[in-house]
């Protein structure tokens, strides 16, 4: 067990120790944040009774999940992966499950420090106010809804090489970031784009946390979106995995 | 005889009599703590219709330092991966140390330095200290920090990070995650392969040093001159099964190669290709140098060919030479790596 702990210890260390990991995930959410703070519209009432501004800090604390864990995964790890580190550590005591365990547990823990920033800013700057027990409940829930994100960062680290994973997070990022409508309310996009959205668990990741603080509790088409990603990916990342071990690759 | 194209073909160039064995040779069992270091039975492993590994069998004592000698496809990593765990057999039994491969790395007990092809096999970006404290602690009883990074010279490479290494001094940062966790036994799958002469040599001191206090070393490599010098065994795979067997002296003694020299006029390969006894032609100008199986036989039948030859010298061949007998390869790849 300790063996596991000073693996994860190791893997959060290193995402905390590059400069270039925590500029793009702790400056895209905070900077967007405030930039879209800026908009007019920001005291307008959106999808039901939440005000623009109270929906952008959860939309935004789901979009810095999405970057935190998307590149936590992504072309670190595909680049990790061809260095044969990967394999290396499978000569090692711990077992072969760990890795990709360790690699989701590491996106999951520095996803949150992202989530409580953005929840900062929102408090500081976005005139946020809500009761210590929704803080943490927020805080709580878009943090384990943040597990496909996770669980997708690693997804690709494992599907594509180095060169590609950096041009398929982006796309990622923008096309999950935009059409989850988390720079713009869903409800304000022509009606095929609101269908579309649907599909996507970063819309649902953002309209959870909204039904929470409209006092909604968990949608269930939400929770079931949310849970099916996680799944699926999940299966796919231990398929691959499985192959590779069979060819004695991983 | 070698063909002009310098292909490979099977090993049954070489005559039975001169072939020390096929199979298993009597080695050293249970020298040291009962059971073999390593017990490889029979084992078939194929890669789709190829057949890497063909019931080979192998086995090895502890405290041996064995190599695993052969050309590029022989065999050699996948008969590594086998005896990690990273490899089911089709077919036969592995055991190491008494147990599943799986099982003794699990245990802590074994340390690898795999091939990894253009990759360091470090994680990238992270200083060499850190990524050695971790392997550390992924073992139960590891070798004390210090002594790790004593025993594979890399005191000067602690601060550095993993992306700013040579290919030797990563090799040197793999070889010390190989011995971190203080292994009974390591595998080590072409370690010397992006080095040069002089880190060669220092790496071998090393890993001799290493290898002297009991533990056993099995490398797989295709320089003749360093599974002679290194190894107390000199186990030769080609197609996946093992074509000799034995110390790297007697496995010279035992093919008896010898190399015929002498100067002629207009050298014809394919003629001298055709020699009785003779394995391998190098022409030179007009100096040949013939590797032969039976140099009594070889020089009778120059004569009778009527070849015109001056200054002949007869020498024993180095191992690179018996190899080549052994294995019907033209020339021993000196780069590359097996997959």
């Amino acid at each position: 067990m300790s063996g596991l702990t000073a693996f994860a210890r190791f893997e959060v260390a290193r995402l905390l120790g590059s400069w270039k990991f925590l500029a793009i995930t702790v400056g895209f959410p905070v900077i967007f944040y405030m930039l879209f703070l800026r908009n007019e519209s920001a005291g307008k009432i959106v999808d039901g009774a939440v005000p623009w501004r109270v929906y952008l800090m959860v939309s935004m604390c789901s979009f810095g999940a999405l970057v935190a864990a998307l590149n936590a995964g992504g072309s670190r790890l595909s680049t990790e992966r061809a260095s044969g580190w990967a394999r290396q550590l499978r000569v090692t005591p711990i077992p072969a499950w760990s890795y990709v365990a360790t690699k989701v547990a590491a996106s999951m823990l520095v996803v949150l420090p992202v989530v409580v920033l953005v929840e900062l800013v929102g408090m500081a700057f976005g005139g946020v106010h809500l009761s210590l027990i929704s803080w943490f409940e927020l805080t709580g829930l878009l943090w384990v809804t943040a597990l496909p994100f996770a669980i997708l960062g690693i997804f690709v680290g494992f599907m594509v090489n180095a060169e590609t994973a950096y041009p398929v997070v982006t796309a990622l990022m923008f096309v999950l970031g935009y059409f989850g409508g988390l720079f713009n309310p869903v409800s304000h996009m022509p009606h095929a784009l609101q269908t579309a959205a649907r599909v996507l668990p970063s819309f649902h990741q953002t309209s959870i946390g909204l039904a929470l603080l409209d006092g909604k509790g968990l949608g269930i088409e939400d929770t079931l979106v949310l849970a099916a990603y996680a799944v699926v990916l999940g299966v796919a990342i231990v398929w691959k995995h499985r192959v590779e071990e069979s060819r004695g690759l991983a | 005889m070698i063909g002009p194209s310098g292909t490979c073909r099977n090993a049954t160039v070489v005559p039975s009599e001169a072939r020390p064995s096929t199979s298993v040779s009597p080695v050293r069992t249970g020298a040291v703590g009962g059971d073999p270091a390593l017990r490889f039975d029979d084992v078939v492993r194929r890669y789709g219709k190829h057949v890497a590994v063909d019931h080979l069998s192998l086995q090895v004592a502890r405290g041996e330092t064995i190599a695993l000698l052969g050309p590029n496809g022989a065999g050699k990593s996948t008969t590594i991966s086998l005896l990690l765990g990273l490899l089911r057999p089709h077919g036969g039994t592995v055991e190491v140390l008494g147990t599943s491969p799986r099982q003794a790395v699990t245990d802590g007990r074994v340390g690898a330095m795999l091939q990894t092809g253009s990759g360091s096999g470090l994680p990238p970006g992270v200083r060499v200290a850190n990524a050695l404290q971790l392997v550390r602690r992924l073992y139960r009883r590891p070798a004390s920090f210090e002594l790790t990074v004593e025993r594979a010279g890399i005191g000067d490479l602690l601060g550095r990070s993993t992306h700013r290494l040579s290919g030797g001094q990563a090799q040197r940062v793999r070889f010390a995650v190989a011995i971190a966790g203080d292994p009974e036994l390591v595998f080590l799958d072409e370690p010397t392969a992006a080095m040069d002469v002089e880190s060669r040599r220092s790496f071998w001191r090393m890993m001799r040093q290493f290898g002297e206090e009991g533990r056993t070393i099995v490398f797989a490599t295709h320089h003749m001159h360093e599974a002679d010098q290194i190894a107390d065994r000199v186990v030769v795979i080609n197609r996946g099964q093992v074509v000799a067997n034995g110390p790297g002296a007697t496995l010279k003694a035992a093919v008896a190669i010898r190399q015929l020299r002498f100067v002629t006029g207009y050298p014809d390969e394919r003629v001298l290709d055709n020699l009785e006894g003779v394995t391998d032609v190098v022409v030179r100008g007009t100096g040949v140098a013939l590797n032969s199986l039976d140099a009594d036989a070889t020089i009778r039948a120059l004569v009778h060919s009527g070849i015109a030859f001056s200054d002949l010298e007869v020498a024993g061949a180095g191992l690179e030479d018996a190899f080549v007998a052994l294995t019907g390869c033209d020339r021993a790849p000196d780069r590359g790596q097996t997959p």
